[in-house]
């Protein structure tokens, strides 16, 4: 059995012999599509040997005054420290995925602002199940079926009709609402605060917003010692970055029954570049070791927007392709080195590209789950290069 | 969603021409779900014109059902993400694996009734649904908790 990194639940049951097994859409094609597209080292364009390719990394990174490292979160945390450490000895900025994504969650984690738990304790104990602002059933396809509403296990043995309680708040009927039907509720909110101030007047046991749905949680939530909210990128989005009244709300729950909180992450190993910058700068991400603090000015996006960097190393992610246009079109401007195992469009504009290899395909490693649970990857079979051997050498050279 | 006769009869020319050596549409509309006749035998479906939209909304419908298995079961592969709750959520696979399939694993026995299999969920023993044989039970639990109505039934 191997793990796939295809995103943050980093499923370790898949099964790859003429067919993949067990993984969802996603997992698969990334086991099937191994070997389509491949990076090619390369120079200004032209394919070249690997060394020359990696010389020319290094004179590029060594010849630089403002570098941004930026990606990181599909490659695992051996790499990512190594990277830390280039950032660390070219004083240079570093930023990953979440300082758009979930970072902030990951922030109040690790801060312990927040009651929190794992994967494992909510499959065996968590009784109502918050989706809030987020669709798994489309960004971490096997979350409900292995983790949360629908396996069996510990003290929920009977059922998810019987033994869990899902709560789906959401600004559409997304796939997972559809899921909201016996012994669930599907919330469908204009403004997360709304609601929260809703489940805030209930528990002080007054009417407010969506009273008949909030006081049938809250009554939910007492049957049970543990229940979960997981939160995605609609409710960070929802509360503008001030989760003031959020907290509040789970505290007051708190004061009731157990509530845990868990991001419901998307990127295989962003949690784990979250937890060493955290441990090395008490940053989770977007921060300048020159400066020593982090920044929304160190955004890679702004620091793109704002012309503060020559040169970019950009690690496992393609930014030309997930950027915004503007961003995109100065980003082509910068000298780029990309290090990834496909070759992406930034790869194909890229001053310098190094193949790597893929997580749980031709390179193992430690990942972290969005529960902060370390998983070993055995990868499939073993590659010749990988983002660590790669990232080493450059570490050396410089 | 479930294809019943009905849905099929409202979309068929209505005109109990007999064309097709059926009384009625309706009894070809029955005998269409239960895979005793071929949509191609209602000719003036295929010849006029005029039912051409009503066509091609029925083959949409009915696509896949001469594959449907015994138990009337179909998967779209197209709409399937894999995300494996029909596989977990099967009573009867919570009862012949329940430390595998149960559990929301992949399963750990070789006759599963359904499978992901290259990231899309496949049939494999049929057999084993509770939808089958002569003691069948309705059961609908993979069918219900598909987000994207990947499984249907086919009820005659
Ligand atoms: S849910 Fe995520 S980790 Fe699991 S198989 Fe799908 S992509 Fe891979
Ligand atoms: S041939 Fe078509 S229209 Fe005529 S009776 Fe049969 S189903 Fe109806
Ligand atoms: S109909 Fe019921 S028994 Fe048959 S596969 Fe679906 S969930 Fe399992
Ligand atoms: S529940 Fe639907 S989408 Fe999920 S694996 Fe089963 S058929 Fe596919």
């Amino acid at each position: 059995m191997v793990t796939c990194a295809g995103c943050s639940c980093l499923c370790t049951d898949i099964v790859v012999k003429d067919k993949v097994f067990n993984a969802c859409r996603r997992g698969a094609s990334i086991f099937r599509n191994a070997e389509n597209n491949k990076a090619k080292p390369k120079v200004d364009g032209k394919e070249v040997d690997f060394d020359t390719a990696l010389n020319k990394a290094i004179e590029l990174i060594s010849n630089s005054k403002n570098l941004a490292v930026y990606g990181l979160d599909t490659v695992p945390l051996e790499a990512q420290e190594l990277a830390i450490k280039l950032a660390e000895k070219k004083e240079a900025f570093i930023d990953d995925n979440s300082s758009f994504c979930l970072g902030d969650f990951v922030e109040m984690i690790l801060k312990k602002e927040i009651p929190t738990t794992t994967l494992d304790e909510v499959k065996k104990n968590a009784y109502v199940i918050f989706y809030w602002g987020t669709d798994p059933y489309n960004s971490l396809s096997r979350h409900l079926s292995l983790y949360t509403y629908y396996p069996r296990a510990g003290k929920r043995q009977r059922g998810y009709e019987e033994d869990r309680f899902l709560v789906v708040v959401d600004v559409r009927k997304s796939h997972t609402a559809k899921l909201a039907k016996k012994n669930a509720r599907f919330i469908q909110v204009n403004n997360d605060l709304e609601l929260i101030d809703g489940f805030i007047s209930a528990l002080d046991g007054k009417a407010g917003n969506y009273f008949k749905d909030v006081s049938r949680i809250i009554s939910e939530m007492k049957r049970a010692d543990f229940n979960v909210i997981f939160g995605g990128l609609g409710l960070k989005y929802g509360l503008n970055s001030d989760y003031s009244r959020f907290l509040e709300m789970v505290n007051k729950m708190n004061e009731i029954s157990n509530v845990y909180f868990l991001p419901a992450g998307f990127h295989a190993n962003m949690r784990g570049f979250n937890e060493l910058m955290f441990e090395k700068t008490g940053f989770v991400n977007r921060y300048s070791f020159r400066e020593g603090k982090a920044s929304k000015d160190f955004e890679f996006k702004n620091l793109i927007l704002n012309d503060e960097i020559d040169t970019a190393l950009i690690i496992g992610t393609d930014p030309l392709n997930s950027l915004p246009f503007e961003v995109a079109r100065k980003l082509s401007k910068i000298k780029k080195i990309v290090i990834d195992p496909k070759n992406t469009f930034t790869a194909r504009t890229a001053d310098v590209v190094l193949p790597s290899a893929i997580t749980g395909y031709d390179q193992g490693g430690t990942m972290v789950r969005s529960d902060g649970v370390r998983i070993e990857v055995e990868p499939l079979k073993e590659g010749d290069v990988s983002d660590i051997s790669i990232l080493k050498r450059i570490l050396e050279g410089i | 969603m479930a294809i019943t006769p009905m849905e099929v009869y409202k979309l068929l020319p209505k005109t109990n021409c007999k064309k097709c050596g059926e009384a009625t549409c309706m009894s070809f509309a029955f005998k269409v779900i239960n895979r005793e006749r071929k949509l191609e035998d209602c000719t003036p479906l295929f010849e006029e014109k005029k039912y051409a939209p009503q066509l091609e909304e029925l083959k949409k419908m009915l696509k896949g059902i001469e594959e449907a298995t015994e138990t009337g079961l179909i998967v779209d592969e197209e709409l399937c993400s894999g995300c494996a709750n029909c596989v977990v959520v099967c009573p009867v696979h919570a009862s012949d694996d329940p430390y595998g399939m149960g559990s929301g694993y992949g399963p750990t026995i070789d006759d599963p009734i359904l499978r992901i299999e290259d990231g899309v969920v496949k049939v494999i023993n049929m057999k084993k649904c509770r939808r089958y044989g002569k003691n069948r039970i309705l059961c609908v639990a993979c069918r219900e908790n598909c987000p994207s109505d990947a499984i249907r039934f086919v009820e005659g």
